[in-house]
């Protein structure tokens, strides 16, 4: 009977570490969550946030996987840094109390709770975006996915893009509205490294 | 219509000015016209982000806070107004709900530095307001510090990033303003007691630490600000008209708000973005 078990143990060995979710980091020097928003009805400002770090795991066989981002919210800019003669610049302005309340919330983080894939990739993430303290579910469309295998000193790494979008004024963010729109477009590219 | 409540100006200036001016108007001989100053900010609130309390953001602590301080000021009124030693524990209350609104910043800030801020905090709250208690018993000086103040706190929070801040310190300046003004007319001054005097200090010392936990304005322009309740306590002579007291106050009111629009500048044109 023992002998039966431990056949059975070691030819499901194989299954269960193919079956195992494959561990990744996010690589911070690819990976920039950015962000659209309309400005007084005439045109889209565009934004981004340079520093971004987080883990995912990914398990093909079981189509299932997970992402956990955390992003400084004080990392933002919108490419008007300088403030040239002006009191302030708008990205001082924009991480003050009246936007991100840099001081106040430091972190934004995305956690997701589902993985939906389409064939062997995934094709969008349900997930919940923390912000100013609120947390929503905001879901992600995969716009584009790859993995590329490891080569010589490579490790595996994947990446892609993601896109999605959410109501400001659902996180409390209601400063400027209308003028400042209230829709924010949020893409995001991506790259990850397997531990 | 809605178009013209959009507006910046009307959102923080014009329409807490007409709101202001109604219950000065209304209320004018009682009191309570000092509700004025509450109802000039809590118009200028629902016309920019509406009043919503969760999460209890520092944020919403303020706006909380500045809504209840007219009721804390009436009950203080009622029972113990006329006592020197209340007052003092209310100016410290005051620095105390003050540290509990920022708290959520504070302990993000390392070691003795949070201790520093901490206190620097409840120093600074107790101090304003108990400069502007120390006017309860004058309305054209309480009006003018009120003006004075509102209009420091809101040019240097433009300066130092936070429109916000200045959307507020602007309500309250008009708000004041509409009690001056009403009095001007009316030629009856009503004394602001702890009501009135409460519903500016606490707001202002709110908002202007406020600009500078949440936004940049240095902890310098904070001290600055102490200034403008001792400037309209300057010698005005009493048998002048009030048109011309009133003038004079704001005058000085608006001369040592100079003082930390100034600092405010001077620290936005000496730091690097």
């Amino acid at each position: 009977m023992r002998k039966l078990i431990a056949a059975i143990s070691l030819l499901a060995l194989p299954l269960s570490a193919a079956a195992a979710p494959e561990a990744f980091t996010i690589d911070p020097y690819h990976t920039y969550p950015n962000f659209t928003v309309d400005h007084l009805g005439v045109s889209t400002m565009y934004g981004r946030f340079d520093k971004t770090s987080g883990k995912a795991t990914l398990d093909r066989a079981a189509k299932a996987g997970s992402i956990d981002l955390t992003i400084e919210a004080a990392s933002l800019t919108t490419g008007d840094n300088d403030k040239g003669t002006r009191a302030r610049s708008r990205d001082e302005h924009l991480r003050a109390a009246d936007f991100f309340n840099v001081a106040e919330f430091p972190k934004i983080t995305y956690k997701s709770t589902k993985f939906v894939f389409n064939g062997d990739n995934p094709s969008s993430i349900e997930g919940n975006l923390t912000l100013l303290g609120v947390t929503r579910p905001v879901n992600l469309a995969i716009d584009r996915f790859r993995c590329n295998s490891a080569a010589g000193n490579s490790k595996e790494r994947c990446g892609g893009n993601a896109s999605g979008k959410f109501k400001r004024s659902d996180f409390g963010m209601k400063f400027g509205l209308p003028n400042v729109g209230d829709e924010i477009g949020l893409i995001i590219e991506f790259e990850a490294v397997k531990d | 219509m809605s178009g013209l409540l959009e507006n910046p100006a009307v959102q923080a200036g014009v329409a807490p000015l007409v709101a202001a001016l109604i219950v000065a108007a209304l209320l004018g001989r009682t009191r309570f016209a000092w509700l004025a100053i509450v109802v000039g900010y809590a118009t200028m609130v629902a016309l920019t982000t509406g009043l919503s309390f969760t999460p209890l953001t520092a944020s919403r602590k303020i706006m909380l806070l500045a809504l209840l301080a007219p009721l804390v000021g009436l009950v203080a009124d009622t029972w113990f107004a006329r006592r020197p030693v209340p007052m003092v524990l209310l100016a410290i209350a005051a620095g105390a709900a003050a540290v509990w609104t920022f708290l959520s910043v504070l302990v993000q800030i390392d070691g003795a530095q949070m201790w520093l801020a901490g206190f620097g905090i409840l120093l600074y709250a107790s101090a304003m307001v108990h400069a502007l208690l120390a006017l309860r018993d004058d309305p054209l000086r309480a009006g003018a510090a009120g003006l004075g103040l509102g209009l420091a706190t809101g040019i240097a929070a433009l300066i130092s990033a936070s429109i916000g801040f200045l959307f507020s310190g602007v309500a309250i300046a008009t708000s004041a303003g509409a009690l001056l003004l009403v009095w001007i007319v009316s030629r009856k001054p009503i004394a602001p007691g702890v009501l009135g005097t409460v519903s500016i200090g606490l707001p202002i010392a709110l908002f202007s630490t406020g600009t500078q936990m949440l936004a940049q304005m240095p902890w310098y322009a904070l001290a600055a600000l102490l200034l403008i309740p001792l400037a309209v306590r300057l010698p005005v002579r009493e048998s002048s008209p009030a048109y011309v007291r009133a003038f004079m106050l704001s005058l000085y009111a608006l001369a040592a708000a100079c003082l930390p629009i100034a600092a405010a500048w001077f620290a936005a044109r000496s730091t690097v973005s």
